[in-house]
């Protein structure tokens, strides 16, 4: 049977790149491919969620080719929010398994420093639907805030519960050298930095990144002619939607999306979830680490804050959830993160994760999401 | 930035904004706040205007501290979720009050406000918001 792979992944350090437009940050992030040869793609995804606002630029399949010099080769732009890379690497996935490609180039790129103040909070809220939400001020971080209020009240649970999590992230963004915010922090410096949206405070979301990352993904039958250092096969990938809008959903604290989609994931891999070592999750709000780990099996519905403080998703746990810092530290360029992602799998599967290393790892998992969980993709790697 | 407000839109979704009329699935009750002829839900063509109450209670809120665009002037403000009888959810602003005065089961009523201004010379709309009930009855 057909497989596909990932021969070789390419990241630029998460920061606020003034200097660099979104055709130099692909060139660069481009360049650290160039040990995978020779350069024959068959198609280009570019993942990137908003272009035409920021820089004015749509079109990004024609143009990012052109930047990287395979003008000619097809290539479109991939745009489902926050979960706009993972989308592109599900599309590539399919394109190779569907026969008519045999090695795929997935870009995802973001320059979201270019926006203003006001701009960064109303852009990610595009997601939602704005007839609903946007057009009556309410944010992003607004909903998230109202589903955190109604996650610590269900539950009955301290604030902790949730806040801990960007402690942790941060912790692993130490050791990772691209990631935004390398610095450690403590849960008083969570739960004293300034409010966005009571409960849900400065430090439990992200902010405006840029970044690029790169993959190159091939087929089973293309891989023999194809030189590179170490492969990872992408196992299984899978995506689903949901009820826009939360609270219309039959429980607003599950993520149902991200249920069906990670379960079909690891199915396609042949896989159970005791056997994912690493996993990667959408973490752009903290409240949003607490559910994703409920919907996807590994915490009971409101235990995840127990079973972190536990130590279960840390080096030595169950599994160990974002090596690099996730959304929150290692930072959210938005179309570019679900490639960031993977990207950060494939450096874990290959052994090259550096301080990072989750030792013994063989699988590895991601889930990604739009907006508040409206569409979820996950993805599922094996050691080559 | 591209104009937040068009005078189509703000147009299109007018009795919507003002009076909370929404096309509802006769087969499954769904609501949609626009012009539809198939349920979103369950797919029945079976669809009719209706009017939402003028009264919800009031499920959960919080309040914006780092406004978007075109609200720079507003915050911080506070926004809700509100249910209604029938079970309809929507998300707006709640006002006439201090988020003190406010908890979950709060009888609230609708009233026709400002919404924001796109700039110093875009749209300036208007539509629903909430505030804790002042007239009587339901």
């Amino acid at each position: 049977m057909r497989k596909v792979y990932i021969v070789g992944a390419s990241l630029l350090k998460v920061d606020e790149q003034w200097g660099h437009s979104i055709d130099s940050l692909v060139s660069q992030v481009v360049d650290g491919l160039a040990e995978v040869r020779p350069w024959k793609i068959d198609s280009i995804y570019v993942a990137n969620a908003l272009g035409e606002i920021l820089q004015n630029q749509a079109n990004l399949g024609a143009i990012v080719a052109e930047d990287i010099g395979l003008a000619g080769v097809p290539a479109l732009r991939v745009e489902a929010g926050g979960a706009s890379g993972a989308a592109a690497l599900v599309s590539g996935y399919q394109a190779i398994l569907s026969g008519l490609a045999d090695t795929v180039l997935v870009i995802g790129v973001e320059k979201l420093s270019d926006a203003t103040p006001e701009e960064a909070v109303f852009l990610p809220s595009l997601s939602e639907r704005y007839d609903l939400v946007g057009f009556q001020g309410v944010t992003e971080s607004a909903l998230a805030a109202m589903m955190y209020r109604m996650y610590l009240e269900r539950y009955e649970l301290p604030q902790e519960m949730v806040a801990q999590f960007p402690v942790i992230m941060h912790e692993h963004a130490s050791r990772a050298p691209h990631a935004q915010y390398q610095f450690k922090t403590t849960l008083d410096n969570v739960l004293s930095s300034p409010v966005v949206s009571p409960p849900l405070r400065r430090l439990e979301t992200t902010a405006p990144a840029d970044g690029a990352a790169a993959l190159i993904l091939s087929s089973s039958d293309a891989l023999p002619t194809i030189q590179h250092e170490q492969v990872v096969e992408l196992a299984g990938a899978a995506s689903s939607t949901d009820i826009v809008f939360p609270f219309d959903r039959e429980d607003p604290l599950k993520l149902s999306a991200a249920t069906r989609a990670f379960f079909e994931a690891l199915a396609r891999a042949g896989l159970s979830r005791e056997q994912v070592k690493v996993l990667e999750i959408h973490d752009s709000y903290s409240i949003l680490a607490n559910l994703i780990l409920e919907s996807i099996g590994y915490s009971e519905e409101g235990a995840s804050g127990v079973d972190a403080k536990n130590g279960m998703f840390d080096y030595g746990g169950k599994v160990v959830i974002n090596a690099f810092g996730g959304l929150k530290a290692r930072g959210h360029p938005l179309g570019a993160t679900g490639v960031y992602q993977a990207a950060e799998i494939f450096l874990q599967l290959t052994g090259r994760a550096g301080a990072c290393q989750v030792d013994g790892a063989k699988y590895g998992a991601m889930i990604s999401l739009s907006g508040l969980g409206s569409a979820a993709y996950a993805l599922v790697m094996k050691e080559g | 930035m591209h104009a937040v407000f068009r005078p189509p839109v703000n147009w299109r979704h007018r009795r919507f904004r003002y009076k909370l009329v929404v096309w509802r699935c006769l087969n499954c009750g769904a609501v949609h706040h626009y012009a539809t002829s198939i349920c979103r839900r369950c797919r029945s063509n079976r669809i009719d205007e209706d009017k939402l109450p003028d009264r919800a209670r009031l499920i959960t809120y919080t309040v914006v501290k780092n406004p978007p665009i075109a609200f720079e002037k507003q915050a911080p403000y506070i926004v809700g979720l509100v249910e209604f009888e029938d079970g309809t959810k929507l998300v707006a602003g709640i006002t006439d009050c201090d988020p003190e005065e406010l908890k979950p089961g709060t009888e609230l009523e609708r009233v026709v406000r400002k919404i924001a201004e796109d700039g110093e010379s875009g749209l300036i709309v208007y539509g629903y918001k909430f505030r804790p009930a002042i007239t009587r009855g339901r």
